[in-house]
């Protein structure tokens, strides 16, 4: 059984294609939504993936206008029905502006936490990364495939993916197990040397309370197969192109997906 | 002593236009909306005369005659407008606390950067404070880093 995915489209986005291209290889039937679509049009997906890039150039802050785009209607619908909502990069950051993540009372339209300017440079970066999942699987259908404390490989690609919130809602983040993945080396160890971004609490990224709507800052789309890899396996297929175009550690994310949708391979 | 100064576009502003438009989804029609960048000086004698603005003016990623408009200016918010201002929370700030596109200016002990946003109304008068509050908690603000100051 497949299951349809809208992965939206906001006049800036950039990722949508290899977002597709990822939801299409884990067995999902995926659709680029443009943000001119008929809402109803939009409505008639399974499931929503909100990919990164710089939606309305990221005027006013990172995420905010497309968060109120009226293409969010859909998701919000969607998330409130317990339909899997992703987003990533861009796509987490509207989450968050749009008050979707990590809705700590249960969804609102503010916003109770940001991915914020970078630190301590307040630059833009781009750096191979790895994830490690911070809840344990079952307490996301998005996640329920996944081993406990597995670790993704992905690439962190962004100017303001440093997770921000007053301290109380950092704590409340730990404490109600919001948060999804921290940053993490290849074998899964944390420290504050390997977080790319000054992100609070080292997040990677926040999961709603229900678990089915995810916000994860780094790329896993872009380490899907063996060629995009930023670590050592790609330089062990060089020359073997079935190695080189084999699927790599970030179509799990997608796996995920498919598998919380019933379908997928 | 404390000096303001705000540098604004004068040729169309994209992000205000699209502001403006979100505020109008949002139940906010008919909002005339202003941004500028606005540097709040702390500055020691040396800091006091118009040679400052002369620095700012030279700074190319800052300023650009052909379309900024730089202006010293009263030192709280005016009615209709909103600071919006960075909480740092244990980040360091990209320009630092003495440095403005990488560089510092003669006589300046401190430096804070706001967007200022000015709201109107339909016939240029400025926006009322319940607009303003409304315009701010709905989109102009993130209160998880972004600290709003009005008059």
């Amino acid at each position: 059984m497949s299951a349809r995915v809208a992965v939206m489209v906001f006049p800036g986005t950039n990722s949508e294609e290899e977002t597709q291209r990822a939801c299409l290889a884990a067995g999902l039937e995926a659709e680029l939504v443009h943000w001119s679509w008929a809402l109803d049009r939009a409505r008639a997906f399974d499931a929503y993936v909100l990919p990164g890039g710089f939606a309305y150039e990221d005027r006013v802050r990172a995420g905010a206008i497309a968060a109120h785009d009226r293409l969010m209607q859909p998701v919000r619908e969607a998330a409130a029905a317990g339909k899997p909502v992703l987003g990533i990069c861009n796509g987490a950051q509207i989450l968050l502006e749009a008050g979707l993540v990590p809705a700590l009372d249960g969804a609102t339209d503010r916003p109770q936490a940001a991915f914020a300017r970078n630190a301590p440079l307040g630059k833009y970066r781009s750096t191979h990364v790895y994830v490690k999942l911070a809840l344990p699987p079952e307490a996301s259908a998005l996640t329920a495939g996944f081993e406990a404390h597995a670790v993704l490989p992905a690439w962190a690609s962004h100017g303001e993916g440093r997770l921000a919130a007053a301290d109380a809602v950092l704590e409340r983040l730990e404490r109600e197990a919001r948060l999804a993945f921290v940053y993490c080396d290849a074998n899964g160890n944390v420290s504050p040397a390997v977080v790319p971004n000054g992100s609070a609490l080292g997040a990677a990224g926040l999961i709603n309370g229900p678990g089915n709507v995810l916000a994860l800052m780094p790329h896993a789309e872009r380490d899907a197969w063996t060629y995009m890899h930023g670590g050592a396996a790609r330089e062990a297929a060089r020359g073997d192109a079935a190695a080189m175009l084999a699927p790599s550690g970030g179509i799990a994310l997608f796996r995920g997906l498919a598998r919380a949708l019933g379908a997928g391979r | 002593m404390i000096r303001c100064v705000e540098i604004t576009l004068s040729i169309p502003d994209n992000e205000a236009e699209t502001a403006a438009e979100t505020l109008a989804r949002l139940g906010l029609p008919g909002t005339a909306l202003v941004r500028g960048d606005l540097y709040r000086l702390d500055v020691e004698a040396a800091g006091e005369g118009p040679d400052l603005l002369d620095a700012l003016r030279r700074i190319e990623p800052l300023f650009n005659p052909n379309k900024h408009v730089l202006r010293e200016r009263g030192t709280q918010p005016e009615a209709g407008e909103v600071w919006i201002h960075e909480i740092a929370h244990g980040a360091a700030p990209a320009d630092g606390p003495v440095r403005i596109a990488g560089r510092t200016l003669p006589g300046v002990r401190r430096i804070e950067r706001f967007t200022v946003w000015r709201l109107g109304d339909a016939a240029g008068a400025p926006a009322a404070d319940d607009i303003v509050v409304r315009a701010t908690e709905t989109l102009l603000c993130n209160p998880a880093f972004q600290v709003a100051t009005t008059r």
